[in-house]
């Protein structure tokens, strides 16, 4: 090929590529970026709107959209410190990997067909077992913190993770059987005839309330839980770090619910006189306002309830979800 | 490659902008101004206004280790599962028998401990 930038050409060859697009534009880490940034305009939005408050107001021209993008920025300029007698290393290395963590989430999710930065084979159990580093993040940052309403948010995270993780796969579980395939694409390839919310019924259900917790939001936000411990694991936390100990929040927030709609919802499929990414959004946008009003409508458990709950209820409807899941795909055993 | 003009140029601001921001996270991580007037109280402990007592590395909840204990094995066991749920259209019922033995022989175990566990949350 003949070059006419010389020795740049193969930069601009790489910048150029689908992939790199992908990664950096959409959907990728620019997108995620303004993505996280609305999602959090949207969450006190919809709250104040629910508790008949006006929400945010000045910070633009419709509706204080640009609030969080001014947040950020005040954010990022703030004095940095590290409190005494803390592991200066683990405090600021825990939140900013747990930043990476959310943007590899979104990497596994595929948007439109072609449209997904690794569409690895085990696409579905990636994406769950990357999820579970995350209450392990939370301790080292609660632990590192030495501080105690930290180090309580870090346990609170750590109990949390046992009350929801089983249920959370066994529910996942289901979908494997109606598919057998753990590749996301070809899950949504295989809702083409229906789609899973109706025979999973009740394994969306439990993947949704498994996930909820996971994200650790309200009802389910013990770690960060402010009006009791203060902001938990976040509270020695200041400018950027603190950014940085937020913005997976609101990351995990969008990748759950593209994840669900993948999963429940067939993803990109949808009447063809739209994009397929128009429908996949769509849908995702659903699913995070569902969750947002979960916030703003339901008090927070105690965690003994959460513990209880998770391991006796939860666990139950799962189990009873792969028996009516396996009598499905199988059918009824002959006598 | 070089034609798509769009493309191209779209690239280029999402690549600055990613790198700007993490240009900015780095640069505030690293060259942090001195404060002015530091003050011993600043870097203590925050514990609601109150100066900070005791070591802030406090003891663990002991009364739901049982449920640590309990996630420990029945996390892994969960994991055994895909492989036979991906499966499961060409295992059919006859290859599905030993797997159904083996949740239900799970689920006993699992019962007795809960109802332990659920008995030392009175401690």
């Amino acid at each position: 090929m003949a070059s006419v930038l010389g020795p740049l050409q193969p930069i601009v060859d790489m910048v150029t590529s689908p992939l790199f697009l992908q990664i950096v534009l959409f959907p990728g880490l620019t997108s995620i970026a303004i993505i996280g940034a609305l999602l959090g305009w949207l969450e006190r939005k919809l709250t104040a709107r629910v508790q008949l408050r006006v929400g945010p107001l000045y910070a633009s021209p419709a509706g204080g959209i640009l609030q969080m993008f001014a947040d950020l920025i005040k954010l990022a300029f703030k004095e940095l410190f590290v409190p005494e007698n803390s592991d200066a290393f683990f405090f600021i290395m825990a939140p900013t990997t747990g930043l990476v963590l959310g943007a590899a989430l979104v990497g596994l999710i595929p948007f439109a067909p072609g449209l997904q930065i690794a569409n690895i084979e085990v696409g579905l159990p990636a994406f769950l077992a990357i999820i579970t580093l995350s209450p392990t993040l939370i301790l080292l940052a609660g632990w590192s913190a030495n501080s105690k309403f930290p180090f309580i948010g870090g346990l609170r995270a750590l109990f949390q993770q046992t009350a929801y993780e089983i249920p959370l796969w066994l529910s996942a579980l289901g979908v494997i059987m109606m598919a057998g395939t753990l590749n996301l694409a070809q899950i949504v390839a295989a809702q083409s005839t229906g789609w899973f919310i109706i025979p999973q019924a009740l394994g969306a259900f439990i993947f949704l309330v498994t996930s909820v917790a996971e994200m650790e939001r309200l009802p389910f936000d013990l770690p960060e839980a402010e009006s009791e411990i203060m902001m938990g694991w976040q509270a020695e936390y200041t400018g950027v770090l603190f950014l940085a100990a937020q913005g997976p929040g609101f990351v995990k927030l969008y990748a759950f619910s593209a994840l669900f709609s993948v999963m429940y919802l067939g993803g990109f499929l949808g009447p063809g006189f739209l994009p397929p990414l128009f429908w996949m959004l769509l849908k995702t946008l659903i699913i995070i306002v569902l969750i947002m009003l979960l916030r703003s409508t339901f008090p927070r458990v105690r965690l003994d309830q959460l513990l209880r709950a998770g391991w006796t209820t939860l666990l139950t409807l799962a189990i009873l979800n792969i028996g009516i899941t396996y009598l499905l795909v199988v059918g009824l055993p002959t006598l | 490659m070089v034609a798509q003009g769009i493309p191209e140029i779209g690239a280029y601001i999402g690549f600055l902008f990613v790198s700007t921001v993490a240009l900015v996270i780095v640069l505030r991580l690293f060259i942090t101004p001195k404060d002015p007037r530091p003050t011993p109280e600043k870097k203590k402990p925050f514990e609601s206004g109150q100066i900070a007592v005791g070591p802030g590395r406090t003891r663990f909840i002991i009364q739901y280790y049982p449920y640590l204990l309990m996630f420990v094995v029945y996390d892994v066991i969960a994991m055994f599962l895909f492989a036979w749920g991906l499966n499961l259209r060409a295992l059919g019922a006859p290859g599905s028998v030993p797997v159904l033995v083996f949740i239900v022989v799970l689920l006993i175990p699992l019962g007795y401990a809960l109802h332990l566990a659920n008995h030392r949350e009175n401690w």
